[in-house]
C-alpha cells in the first residue's frame, strides 16, 4: 500500500536472496563431506568432482565401525567433552564474576595475565607441560586431557566480557538487600547470562570434541583414544581412506550441530531486558 | 593490613605453584645427563665382558614385557607376524605395540622420549631426519658395541648402514628397505600399441616412451608419466649416477631432470604440479584412475596396489607391472633410491637386553623372511627373499617385474646428516618454486646451492 | 554509569575497611578454582617456556643458558623474518574483515526472519566442518588451473588473467586470508549474537522516541553497547590470527608438509623449530616475539576498554 511497506518488503526479499546465496556457499563443504563419504577413495580428489550420479557406497558407514573401535572412541570423546564442558562453565563463570563485578587488588593485572597466556602457542610449552604431567603420573590418562582443557583462560575472558555488560546497579541493589556475593552470582548473574553460557558451552564442546593433538600426545593406550585420533587412523603412511574419513567426520559432526541448534535459541532478544527492568 | 597479608599469600602461592611446575619439569632435564651417562658407558664396560659370554646372557625365563613404539598398528600387515615369530621362540617375552599415529609420529615420539621417564623399549624410526634429531637429542642407544659383541654382519644390508651413521655411530638397525621402481599400467601401453618399458632404459628412452602413450584429448587424457609432488620423484633422479649426494651443497646435477619433467608438464605428458598440489591427489588414486602410463614410486606401493586390485578399487590399473628405474647414460641399470625403516633402543628403555634381542631378530634373517612373506621388502635383500615377494598372489607374473626387485645400487633418499631436516626445507621450497614455474630452474638451483651451503657452513 | 564510577572513586579514597577486606577474600574465592588449575598446568609451563627462550634445549639434554642468542639468530633467519611479515600482513587484513563480516551476519541473523535457526547453523558450519572437507571445496573453487570457478569468473566477468591462487607466492596469502574469513566468521558471529542479547530493548525504544532511524540506532545504541563484546572479539581474533597454523598447513603445505617462505607463519615456524629441529629454545624465543606483539596490541585495546568503563 504505502511506499514504506513496499520498501520494507523489497528489503526483506533482498535479505533473503543474500542469505540463501550465503547459505549455499557455506553448505557446499557439507555437501562435499556427505558425497565424499559415499565414494571410493580414488574418486574423491579428481577433477571434475562428481556431485551427483555416482553409485553411493554405504559400505563406508559400516566399515568405519569395524576397521577401528569407533564406538569406544566416541564414548571416550563424549565422556571427556561432557566433563570438560561442565568444569569449564562452572569455574569460568565463577572467576569471571569476580573479574567483572568485584573490586580487589591486582584485578587488572591478573586478568591481563589470563588473556596474555591465550597468546602463547601450545606448541612451545607442550613439551615441558607433558614432562610435568608425566611426573605427576598423568601421562596416558583422561584426567590429563580434562585438566588441560577445563581451566582455560578463554572461558574466563568470554564470561567476564559478558558480565561487564550487565549493569552494576543490579548487584548493588542485591547487596543492599543483604545478599551474599555467592547468592548474587547464583541467583542473578547466572540466570542472566544464558546467551553467554550457551556460547561458552558451544565453543568448549566444539574444541574438546575436535581436539586432536592433545589426546594424540597424551593418550597412548588404544582403549583410551578419542574420536579424532580414530578418524586420523584412516590416514596411514602409504594411503589415506578419505571415503571413510568423511563418513566418520559426518557422524562426528552430528552431536556438534545438535548442541549448536539446541543452544542458539538462547540468542533471542529480550530475555535479559525483563530482568534488568525488575 | 589483613588484605595485604592475603594478597601476599596469594602471590606466594602463585609463585610456588609456578615454581613447582617449573621445578618438576626442569628436573628431568637436569637428570637426563645422569641417566644418560651410565648408558653411554655401559657398552664400553661390556666390551671386555664379551669374552665371557655366559656372564651377560639375558635371564632366559623371566617374564619381560617390551613396549614397542610404532604407527599404523592395524593397517600394517607385518607387526603381528614379527611378534608371533619372536615370541614363539621366546615365550617369556610379551610385546606391547603402542601406536603413535602415522602423520605426527615424529612429533609424538620426540615428545614421549623427552625427559627421563619414557618407558619404550623399542622404537621404530620412520626416516633419516627423524633418526638424526633423536640421536642428537641423545635419547637413542648407540648399537656399535652390541653389534661387535654379537658379531652381526652388516654387509647383508648392502651398504645402507654406512649411510645412516650419526657422528660415526650406528643408532638403528634397518628391518625394511623400500626401493623406487617404475610402475606402469599395461592396458595403457596395449591401447596405444606401444611396447612395455624394460629394465634397461635411459632417461631419454623413458621420456620418449612417456610421450608416445600420451593423449591430450580433453576429457579423455592419458598421461604418459605421473610424478607425485614430493621432491624425491624428480630431484633425486640426479643422485643415481653415484657421483652426487643430496647433502653436497651443489645441485646443478638436478637440472636435466627438472627440464625433462617441466617439458612433459608443458606438453600435458604429466599432470600439472600446481593442480596436483592444491588438489591433494594421492599418487595411488592417480594410478587407480587407469589413465596414467608410468609412475615412479617406492616398492611400498606394491602390497597396497595388490590389495586394491583385489577389492576392486584399482580395477582400471589391475594389469600393472614394474620395471627398474631408468638410468643415465653410462650408469649401470638398476641404480635406484631407497628408504629404510629401522628399529632403535631408547636410552631410557627399561629392558635394554631383551630389546636388543628383539631388534636383532626383526632386522635379522628370520625377520626378513617374515617381512617377505607379507609382501614387504626387508632391509636385507637377496635373491631368495625377492623370489618370495614375487611369488605373492597378485604380483605381476612377467619376468621383468620380478627382476625389478633387485637393485644394482641403492642410494638413500636422505643420508644421515646433522642438518638433514634444515637442508630438506630448502630443497623442498625450491622444488616447489621450479614445479610451480615461479622460478627458473637455474635460479632455483642457485638458491638451493646458496641456502644449503649456508646451512652446512653454520 | 558515571554515578557508579564516582562511587568507586569515593570508596578508593576512603582506604580499606573491614568490609573491603572481606570482599577481596570473597573475590579470591571466586577466582581460585579456575586459577589454581590454570596456574599449575598452564601458567607454570608457559613461564618455563619463556625461560627456555634464553636457553638451548632439545627436551632431553641439559638446558644451556645462552642469553639473547636465540633472538639474534632469529632475526638473522630469513624464514623467521618471512614468517613474521606474513603473520602481520595476514592479521592486518583478516582481523578487521572478519570482525565486520561477523557483526554484519549477527545483526542480520538477530532479526526475526524465517528459518533463522537454519541460517545461523549454516553460518557456523564452516567453523566446525572437517578442515579437510572445507579445504577441498575451497581448492576446487580456487584451483590454479583455468577451469576453476574463480578463475572462470576472473576471465569471463572481470576479463583479467587467471590467478594461481595458493600455488603462487604472490597470491597465496590472499587465498589464505579469504579462506579464513569464510571459515571463521560464523564463530565470531556466535559471540556477537550472544552480545546482542545483552542490549536492553529500552534503549532502542528511547532512541525511537527521539526519532532515530535504523542507522542511527545502530551507530548510537548497538555499537557502544557491544563494546565489551567487540573488545573480546578483537582480542581473540588478533590472537587467533597471530596463532594461525592449520589453515596455512592445509592450503599451502605440500604433500611433503613443508610451507614455503611465501606462506610461512609464526606458529608454523615455531612448530618446525620445536618438532622438526628440536630447538625448543629457539622455538620459545619466536613464541616470545609473537607474545610481545599480541600483548602490546591487547594492552592498547585494554586501555580503550577501560576508558569506556569509566565513561
Amino acid at each position: 500500500m504505502s511506499s514504506k511497506t513496499t520498501n520494507r518488503r523489497i528489503g526483506k526479499v533482498i535479505i533473503y536472496i543474500f542469505l540463501v546465496i550465503l547459505a549455499l556457499i557455506m553448505l557446499i563443504p557439507f555437501v562435499w563431506m556427505i558425497t565424499a563419504s559415499l565414494k571410493l577413495n580414488k574418486d574423491i580428489f579428481v577433477i571434475p568432482y562428481a556431485w551427483l550420479g555416482f553409485e553411493p557406497r554405504w559400505q563406508n558407514y559400516i566399515d568405519i565401525w569395524t576397521k577401528i573401535p569407533l564406538a569406544k572412541y566416541a564414548l571416550n570423546t563424549v565422556k571427556l567433552t561432557l566433563i570438560v564442558t561442565l568444569l569449564q562453565i562452572l569455574t569460568s563463570s565463577f572467576a569471571a564474576y569476580a573479574f567483572a563485578k568485584l573490586q580487589f587488588k591486582g584485578r587488572n593485572l591478573l586478568f591481563l595475565a589470563y588473556i596474555a597466556t591465550i597468546a602463547v602457542p601450545w606448541q612451545v610449552y607442550m613439551v615441558p607441560q607433558f614432562i610435568f604431567m608425566r611426573k605427576l603420573g598423568l601421562a596416558d590418562t583422561h584426567l590429563a586431557i580434562i585438566i588441560l582443557q577445563a581451566f582455560s583462560a578463554f572461558g574466563v575472558f568470554l564470561m567476564r566480557q559478558f558480565y561487564e555488560g550487565i549493569p552494576d546497579s543490579l548487584c548493588e541493589a542485591a547487596r543492599i538487600d543483604g545478599m551474599s556475593e555467592y547468592k548474587i552470582y547464583a541467583k542473578i548473574m547466572l540466570p542472566l547470562s544464558k546467551p553467554a553460557l550457551s556460547t561458552l558451552v558451544i565453543f568448549t564442546f566444539v574444541n574438546t570434541w575436535n581436539d586432536f593433538l592433545g589426546p594424540l600426545i597424551y593418550l597412548t593406550t588404544d582403549s583410551k583414544k578419542t574420536l579424532q585420533i580414530g578418524i586420523k587412523m584412516f590416514i596411514s603412511q602409504y594411503s589415506a581412506e578419505y571415503g571413510l574419513i568423511m563418513a566418520a567426520s559426518v557422524l562426528s559432526l552430528i552431536p556438534v550441530l545438535i548442541v549448536f541448534m539446541a543452544l542458539q535459541k538462547y540468542f533471542v532478544a529480550g530475555i535479559t531486558t525483563g530482568a534488568v527492568k525488575g | 593490613m589483613k588484605k595485604k597479608v592475603i594478597s601476599t599469600l596469594l602471590a606466594v602461592s602463585m609463585i610456588a605453584a609456578t615454581l613447582t611446575a617449573c621445578g618438576s619439569s626442569a628436573a628431568p632435564a637436569a637428570e637426563a645427563p645422569a641417566a644418560e651417562a651410565p648408558a653411554a658407558e655401559a657398552p664400553a664396560a661390556e666390551a671386555p665382558a664379551a669374552e665371557a659370554p655366559a656372564a651377560e646372557a639375558p635371564a632366559a625365563d623371566e617374564p619381560v614385557t617390551l613396549k614397542w613404539a610404532l604407527w599404523d598398528k592395524d593397517a600394517t600387515v607385518y607387526y603381528q607376524p614379527l611378534i608371533d615369530g619372536y615370541t614363539a621362540a621366546h615365550p617369556n617375552v610379551t610385546i606391547e605395540m603402542v601406536d603413535l599415529g602415522s602423520t605426527d609420529y615424529q612429533t609424538v615420539l620426540g615428545t614421549q622420549l623427552s625427559g627421563s621417564d619414557a618407558n619404550f623399549d623399542v622404537v621404530t624410526i620412520k626416516d633419516v631426519p627423524g633418526l638424526v634429531t633423536l640421536a642428537n637429542k641423545g635419547v637413542l642407544e648407540p648399537l656399535d658395541s652390541l653389534i661387535a659383541q654379537d658379531g652381526i654382519d652388516l654387509s647383508v644390508y648392502s651398504g645402507i648402514t654406512d649411510q645412516i651413521k650419526v657422528n660415526d655411530a650406528l643408532y638403528e638397525l634397518p628391518f625394511r628397505r623400500d626401493i623406487w621402481v617404475l610402475f606402469y599400467n599395461k592396458d595403457v601401453f596395449d591401447k596405444a600399441g606401444v611396447d612395455y618399458p624394460t629394465n634397461d632404459m635411459t632417461w631419454e628412452e623413458y621420456d620418449e616412451l612417456a610421450r608416445k602413450i600420451t593423449d591430450t584429448t580433453p576429457g579423455a587424457e592419458v598421461y604418459g608419466a605421473h610424478y607425485h609432488t614430493w621432491r624425491s620423484t624428480i630431484q633425486l633422479l640426479g643422485i643415481l649416477d653415484g657421483k652426487h649426494t643430496i647433502v653436497d651443497g651443489t645441485y646443478d646435477f638436478t637440472k636435466p631432470y627438472y627440464e625433462m619433467v617441466l617439458a612433459q608438464q608443458k606438453d600435458g605428458v604429466c599432470m600439472d604440479y600446481a593442480t596436483l598440489k592444491t588438489q591433494g591427489l594421492h599418487y595411488s588414486a592417480a594410478f587407480y584412475q587407469g589413465n596414467v602410463g608410468m609412475m615412479n614410486m617406492g616398492s611400498w606401493f606394491i602390497p597396497t596396489l595388490i590389495a586394491k586390485v583385489k577389492d576392486g578399487e584399482a580395477a582400471a590399473a589391475a594389469n600393472w607391472g614394474i620395471v627398474k628405474y631408468p638410468h643415465a647414460e653410462g650408469v649401470a641399470p638398476g641404480s635406484t633410491l631407497a628408504t629404510i625403516t629401522a628399529l632403535a633402543i631408547p636410552t631410557s628403555a627399561p629392558n635394554k637386553e631383551a630389546a636388543w634381542d628383539f631388534v636383532k631378530f626383526v632386522s635379522g634373517p628370520e625377520g626378513a623372511e617374515i617381512m617377505a612373506s607379507t609382501g614387504n621388502t626387508p632391509a636385507m635383500s637377496n635373491d631368495a627373499i625377492n623370489a618370495k615377494i614375487a611369488e605373492m598372489d597378485g604380483f605381476p607374473t612377467d619376468a621383468n617385474s620380478k627382476d625389478a626387485l633387485t637393485a644394482a645400487a641403492a642410494y638413500l633418499e636422505m643420508p644421515a646428516n646433522e642438518k638433514s631436516s634444515e637442508i630438506e626445507t630448502v630443497l623442498n621450497e625450491q622444488h616447489d618454486n621450479i614445479m610451480n614455474e615461479v622460478s627458473t630452474v637455474d635460479d632455483a638451483i642457485e638458491a638451493m646451492n646458496e641456502g644449503v651451503q649456508a646451512i652446512i657452513g653454520q | 554509569m558515571s554515578n557508579e564510577a564516582a562511587m568507586t572513586q569515593a570508596r578508593r579514597t576512603k582506604g580499606m575497611s573491614a568490609r573491603e577486606r572481606k570482599r577481596a577474600l570473597v573475590a579470591y574465592s571466586f577466582i581460585a578454582p579456575n586459577f589454581i588449575g590454570f596456574a599449575v598446568f598452564t601458567l607454570g609451563p608457559i613461564i618455563l617456556a619463556f625461560i627456555m627462550a634464553f636457553t638451548e634445549w632439545d627436551g632431553s639434554n641439559p638446558m644451556k643458558f645462552i642469553g639473547i642468542g636465540n633472538f639474534s639468530s632469529l632475526f638473522a633467519n630469513d624464514r623467521f623474518v618471512a614468517a613474521l611479515k606474513n603473520t602481520i600482513v595476514y592479521s592486518l587484513f583478516t582481523v578487521p574483515l572478519t570482525l565486520v563480516a561477523a557483526l554484519g551476519l549477527a545483526i542480520l541473523l538477530n532479526q526475526k526472519i524465517k528459518g533463522r535457526t537454519f541460517f545461523r547453523t549454516v553460518a557456523f558450519f564452516p567453523y566446525v566442518a572437517s578442515l579437510v572437507a572445507v579445504a577441498a571445496v575451497w581448492n576446487m573453487l580456487f584451483t590454479p588451473s583455468k577451469g576453476g570457478l574463480m578463475n572462470q569468473l576472473l576471465m569471463n566477468v572481470f576479463h583479467t588473467e587467471p590467478l594461481k591462487w595458493a600455488a603462487a607466492p604472490n597470491t597465496v596469502m590472499l587465498t589464505i586470508i579469504l579462506f579464513s574469513i569464510w571459515k571463521n566468521m560464523g564463530y565470531y558471529m556466535v559471540i556477537y549474537l550472544a552480545g546482542l542479547q545483552g542490549i536492553s530493548e529500552d534503549l532502542y525504544e528511547a532512541a525511537s522516541l527521539d526519532g532515530a532511524n535504523s542507522w542511527q540506532k545502530f551507530w548510537y545504541v548497538t555499537l557502544p553497547q557491544l563494546k565489551p563484546t567487540t573488545f573480546f572479539v578483537t582480542v581473540m581474533l588478533t590472537i587467533s590470527c597471530f596463532k594461525i597454523y592449520d589453515i596455512v598447513y592445509m592450503l599451502a603445505g605440500g604433500s611433503n608438509g613443508v610451507v614455503n617462505k611465501s606462506a610461512i607463519v609464526l606458529v608454523y615456524y615455531i612448530y618446525e623449530e620445536a618438532f622438526r629441529n628440536w630447538k625448543l629454545g629457539s622455538a620459545s624465543a619466536a613464541a616470545l616475539v609473537l607474545f610481545a606483539i599480541v600483548l602490546v596490541i591487547t594492552l592498547i585495546q585494554f586501555r580503550g576498554e577501560k576508558n569506556y568503563a569509566n565513561d
